[in-house]
């Protein structure tokens, strides 16, 4: 923070009050009559002309604020009202109850939500798992009948899949007639 | 009018209270008591009525949202005058502000203020004497520093002691008399100017 000193070097008339002098005695409250006279208002017993000085600049002061004051008495009658309260309707002392409040409130929304999820959850097996089933048997029926086929069609051949390429090294002879063939025989 | 007391502190609202309750909780007292001596210093600080208005209107609003840091180590009136004071220079060292200070149509026409001095003269001529009195201090805090000007308004419009501006402002004890005495020695030359003026 930037400070000046505390005296100012005001040029001082000769005989009377410096500056300094004349704007303590100006800004000193006249409340302490008991203690003793100051150098400045010793001076002000003896000089009418420092005297009648500080009487008239007093007296321009407190016209100023009286004229202030009154002035600005007058612009406040046409003044809005204050509105604090509409604005910071959440008082600090009961702040925190605010939000306790808001979170049950959260809390009591959220809740409900989950409770049905979860139960919609637990109700979903069964009808999951009938289906699942369903696609099983359907599953294992298909496969038993290709199986029965692929039974049916090794056992109805003379030759294993593997050595029909040795019944007919040349490779000339159509495999389905061959096998024609051979059942006639 | 309730005027008079605009510059006092409430005692039920100082220092020392019995009541352990945050007294500002009772945010509409607190408005009541102390809106007048808020826009008041406001509006001769910024020199703006809408100004001084919505920076009066922050001023409860931020002490409503910060009442519970309020520790009661000071009077309320100089805990919402520090927060004025300190929306007002944001507000001052802001561009937007320096082109609205040039076109404002609500700027405080010195003329106006000076028009309200006190009816107590006795003559026409000594309550135009008062006038052009008031209309030069006006015009000579304009021309101050920004913060002889605040310290100036502390002291004789706000009637603060000399330590509680410097609790206001954070500034040193010597800080807060150089500036006011520098303050008054620009007042007391423009005065003296147009007291010889005058004769």
């Amino acid at each position: 923070m930037k400070t000046e000193p505390n005296t100012i070097a005001f040029p001082r008339p000769s005989g009377h009050l410096t500056e300094a002098q004349f704007g303590e005695l100006l800004a000193s409250s006249a409340k302490n009559t008991d203690r003793a006279l100051t150098p400045a208002e010793e001076h002000l017993l003896t000089c009418e002309q420092c005297t009648a000085e500080l009487a008239e600049l007093r007296e321009a002061i407190v016209l100023f604020r009286g004229a202030t004051t009154a002035y600005a008495d007058d612009q406040l009658r046409t003044a809005a009202p204050i509105a604090v309260r509409a604005r910071g309707f959440l008082s600090p002392t009961l702040r925190p109850m605010y939000f306790v409040a808001v979170a049950a409130l959260v809390l009591a929304a959220f809740l409900p939500i989950q409770a049905v999820h979860r139960r919609s959850l637990q109700a979903a097996p069964p009808a999951a798992a009938a289906s699942a089933a369903l696609n099983s048997e359907q599953y294992a029926a298909e496969s038993d009948e290709a199986l029965l086929e692929d039974v049916d069609r090794a056992a109805s051949a003379t030759l294993p899949d593997s050595m029909q390429v040795l019944a007919d090294p040349m490779g000339n002879t159509d495999l389905s007639v061959q096998k024609s063939n051979q059942r006639k025989y | 009018m309730a005027t008079e007391n605009i510059g006092t502190f409430p005692t039920g609202l100082a220092i020392g209270t019995e009541a352990r309750t945050n007294p500002l909780d009772d945010l509409d007292t607190v408005v009541a008591l102390y809106q007048p001596r808020v826009f008041r210093f406001l509006l001769a600080t910024l020199r703006d009525r809408d100004a001084a208005e919505t920076l009066t209107q922050e001023t409860f609003l931020r002490a409503w949202t910060a009442r519970e840091s309020f520790r009661e180590d000071c009077a309320v009136g100089t805990w919402l005058i520090r927060i004025a004071l300190n929306l007002a220079r944001d507000h001052t060292r802001t561009g937007r502000f320096r082109f609205w200070k040039n076109l404002a149509a609500n700027a405080v026409d010195v003329a106006d203020v000076a028009s309200f001095v006190p009816a107590m003269e006795a003559s026409s001529e000594s309550r135009l004497i008062a006038q052009q009195q008031v209309a030069a201090i006006w015009e000579t805090l304009a021309g101050l520093s920004e913060r002889q000007r605040t310290i100036f308004l502390l002291r004789f419009l706000e009637e603060m002691d000399i330590s509680e501006i410097a609790e206001t402002t954070g500034l040193p004890l010597g800080t807060v008399k150089s500036h006011l005495y520098r303050a008054l020695h620009v007042i007391r030359a423009r005065h003296a100017g147009h007291a010889k003026e005058a004769r």
